[in-house]
């Protein structure tokens, strides 16, 4: 036998070692929240799910660990940094590149445009968690009466992006909640003068600072009733609305003024609570569940030492109500179909959604039949202040917005450095509507 | 007397999967160009030179794009043209110890990922915590410090200067292998005849360094005109559309759904490329083949 013989059978048979520890070392029994589990059936198989940073939280990689243990599915989050995440999944979903699951910003418009539900995802709508879904928030994810998602998500506590602020800050400086625009500026004002940024923007994202404008139609169709139901129809545009020229002028208006401080367009989402934290920002536009992400980050505060108010251009005072958030999607494509299903049946258990409520900061409830909310003291008092709105938010209530969020961010920051005005930006946002609709064929828009 | 080594139909089977994976793709993409296509419909109709009109709108932001990539090719050949040069000459003719050293640390940026280059000097240019305003700020000069990726006037050519430290070991090192296949002779007798050292440069390192010159120019040209890696990681094109180039805004484009403005401009720049192809392989070529 010669040399190279003997050193390729010598290979094989380590590799025959190595293979044969390994496996049974992937078989050995696991236990799962303290009792001894079924034995995993599906050890090899892994299912890709693509997601936008921020979108899964730890809670939900335990439980992912907890299903692996049970069942042997493997889950793989990938996590795209939420600028490019858009970008990155709807190349991947039209060039017919598949994952297992993927999360996408529920909505009409979204599902139908951005998503092609029809064409790219599993119908959900006979799973057992689909009756259990608050049907407001099941509407976000359903296209011609098909459920294609499941949106685990805290439609409120997570989606009711309001101004928090540090209590401490405005007291040390004698500033009440403001009521108006105008009031709101003043205390903007007071807080630069004692050297304190008034409002923490993380512009780099180049998601957030889009908040400010749909987060704001409630109160436009207050201003102008069926001011939707126009913009719908292609019977008015935003540009030619005097309502969205205000709201757009008002937001250029604190950036301009350095209210955002000198580095918003590098602040990143992810810093908000540290930044807040460190005392040097006295509010920013988040969701109502800022104080409890503060505290569990932070744990010399308690998240009552944050409170919130609505978003004040157009001296609103309505709560925002905005019942589209991600939502899990299984990928038509996907060879792991059942496996995924099992995974959000998984999830969706009702021992499972209070599971993530009680150990989720970002969650405060989720849009499951028998949750069971944790509403602090702070919370409650917004929501016994404002009135909830009437309406959804632009991009639940209106086509063809939500699907531009990316190339609207990209304009207001144009806006911003001075490369376009106000008006500018909602004749792009009309013109971006108008090819949509042309494009998905919508009979308003001959 | 038929001297080739193998027979013509040797070449079939690359010509195949040339055909199918480049030319096909390519003249289906010069015909979906003239179409309306995207992910809204299913439809698909001749729209004419819409999508080139487009493309070629005052108003629009790809011509700002083109705009940039322009400005970016030309700045990262100029740079990376006249920096490599000046480290090679000092590698070669100047610094003698730990040359090799010193090269290998100047070419290193060239074998890092772009996306770890891009995560690295995205923390270096943070305007608030980043090294180099931190850096300033500790020396004194703290009014040098900018927004190096969020202004609009600055971003590009914060994008510039890093590939540019990227690229430029890459070139010296091409640009070393020329100057020393320069014969000494000629330095030896530039010597004897009392030539400076900037009549030396002149009179015998440049011309005979021209062709290696033309080389790297060209690769330059290339790289430029497809930069697409480097933008995307640092800025994503932003702030605005400051640092669009023709490859982000075609990224941009599909990922939208906008197949055919797309392909549109990817099939303009498909020609431009095949022409700047075709001067490559002219300038490439050995003179004898001729």
């Amino acid at each position: 036998m010669n040399k190279s013989i003997r050193g390729a059978l010598g290979f094989i048979a380590i590799s025959a070692l190595v293979v044969g520890c390994s496996s049974t070392a992937t078989s050995a029994p696991t236990t799962s929240g303290g009792s001894t589990s079924a034995a995993p059936t599906k050890e090899n198989v892994t299912i890709e799910v693509m997601a936008s940073q921020d979108w899964i939280k730890p809670s939900e990689q335990t439980l992912a660990t907890k299903f692996e243990a049970q069942t042997g599915i493997h889950i793989d989050f990938q996590i795209t940094p939420s600028a490019q995440y858009f970008n990155v999944l709807t190349t991947k979903l039209q060039s017919g590149q598949g994952v297992d699951l993927f999360l996408g910003q529920a909505g009409v418009s979204d599902m139908k445009l951005t998503y092609n539900a029809p064409a790219n995802a599993v119908d959900l709508s006979n799973e057992s968690w689909a009756k259990s879904i608050d049907p407001l928030v099941a509407a976000q994810s359903t296209v011609d009466g098909k459920l294609y998602g499941a949106e685990v998500w805290d439609v409120i506590g997570a989606n009711y992006w309001a101004i928090t602020y540090n209590k401490a800050i405005f007291a040390k400086y004698n500033l009440t909640v403001p009521t108006t625009f105008a009031e709101f500026e003043t205390v903007c004002a007071t807080l630069l003068q004692n050297g304190i940024t008034p409002i923490y923007e993380p512009i780099s994202d180049g998601w957030h600072q889009v908040l400010w404008f749909p987060s704001i139609g409630a109160q436009m169709n207050a201003l102008e009733p069926g001011l939707y139901d126009k913009l719908n129809a292609n019977q008015a545009t935003f540009a030619d609305d005097a309502s969205a020229n205000t709201a757009m002028t008002q937001l250029n208006d604190l950036y301009q003024k350095g209210y955002f401080g000198k580095s918003a367009l590098s602040a990143k989402e992810a810093d908000t609570s540290k930044q807040m934290a460190s005392g040097q920002y006295a509010m920013t536009m988040s969701e109502i569940s800022r104080g409890t992400q503060i505290a569990a980050a932070f744990p010399t505060f308690k998240a009552t030492d944050f409170g919130y108010f609505p978003e004040p251009l157009l001296d609103n005072q309505l709560q925002p109500v905005h019942p589209a958030g991600p939502t899990w999607m299984i990928s038509n494509k996907s060879s792991h179909v059942a496996e995924a299903k099992e995974w959000l049946d998984f999830m969706t258990s009702p021992a499972n959604i209070q599971w993530l409520i009680d150990n989720t900061p970002d969650f405060e409830t989720l849009p499951f039949t028998g949750a069971k909310a944790k509403w602090d003291a702070s919370q409650q008092a917004y929501f016994d202040t404002y009135k909830a709105a009437t309406v959804p938010v632009l991009q639940d209530g209106v086509n063809y917005v939500n699907p531009q969020w990316g190339l609207m961010g990209t304009d207001m920051v144009a806006m911003f450095t001075g490369k376009a005005t106000p008006l500018k930006v909602l004749q792009l946002i009309d013109a971006e509507r108008t090819l949509e609709a042309k494009a998905a064929k919508d009979t308003n828009w001959p | 007397m038929n001297n080739k080594a193998y027979p013509t139909w040797f070449a079939g089977g690359a010509l195949l999967l040339y055909g199918v994976f480049v030319l096909v793709p390519a003249v289906l993409g010069l015909g979906f160009s003239f179409t309306d296509w995207s992910a809204y419909s299913t439809d698909i109709h001749w729209v004419g030179l819409d999508n080139f009109a487009a493309i070629f709108d005052p108003n629009s932001n790809y011509l700002s794009a083109i705009q940039n990539t322009v400005l970016f090719t030309v700045a990262t050949i100029a740079l990376k043209t006249v920096i490599a040069l000046g480290l090679a000459i000092l590698l070669t003719s100047g610094v003698k110890k730990l040359s090799y050293l010193f090269r290998a640390l100047i070419f290193l940026p060239a074998v890092l990922p772009i996306l770890i280059v891009g995560v690295i000097f995205q923390s270096v240019l943070n305007p608030d915590t980043g090294l180099l305003n931190s850096t300033l700020r500790l020396i004194g000069l703290g009014g040098l410090a900018q927004q190096w990726l969020t202004d609009v006037s600055i971003a590009l050519w914060s994008v510039i200067g890093v590939d540019t430290w990227r690229g430029v070991g890459y070139i010296m090192v091409i640009l070393i292998a020329g100057l020393q296949s320069i014969p000494r002779d000629y330095y030896e007798a530039a010597s004897i005849d009392g030539a400076s050292g900037r009549q030396t440069f002149w009179h015998i390192t440049l011309p005979l360094l021209m062709p290696v010159l033309l080389v790297t120019t060209v690769l330059n040209l290339l790289y430029g005109l497809r930069v697409f890696d480097m933008v995307f990681v640092l800025t994503n094109g932003g702030p605005g559309f400051a640092t669009q180039t023709v490859y982000t805004t075609i990224f941009q484009d599909f990922s939208l759904g906008r197949y055919g403005t797309a392909t549109a401009l990817s099939s303009l720049f498909f020609v431009v490329m095949l022409v700047l192809s075709f001067f490559v392989i002219r300038v490439m070529r050995p003179r004898h083949e001729g």
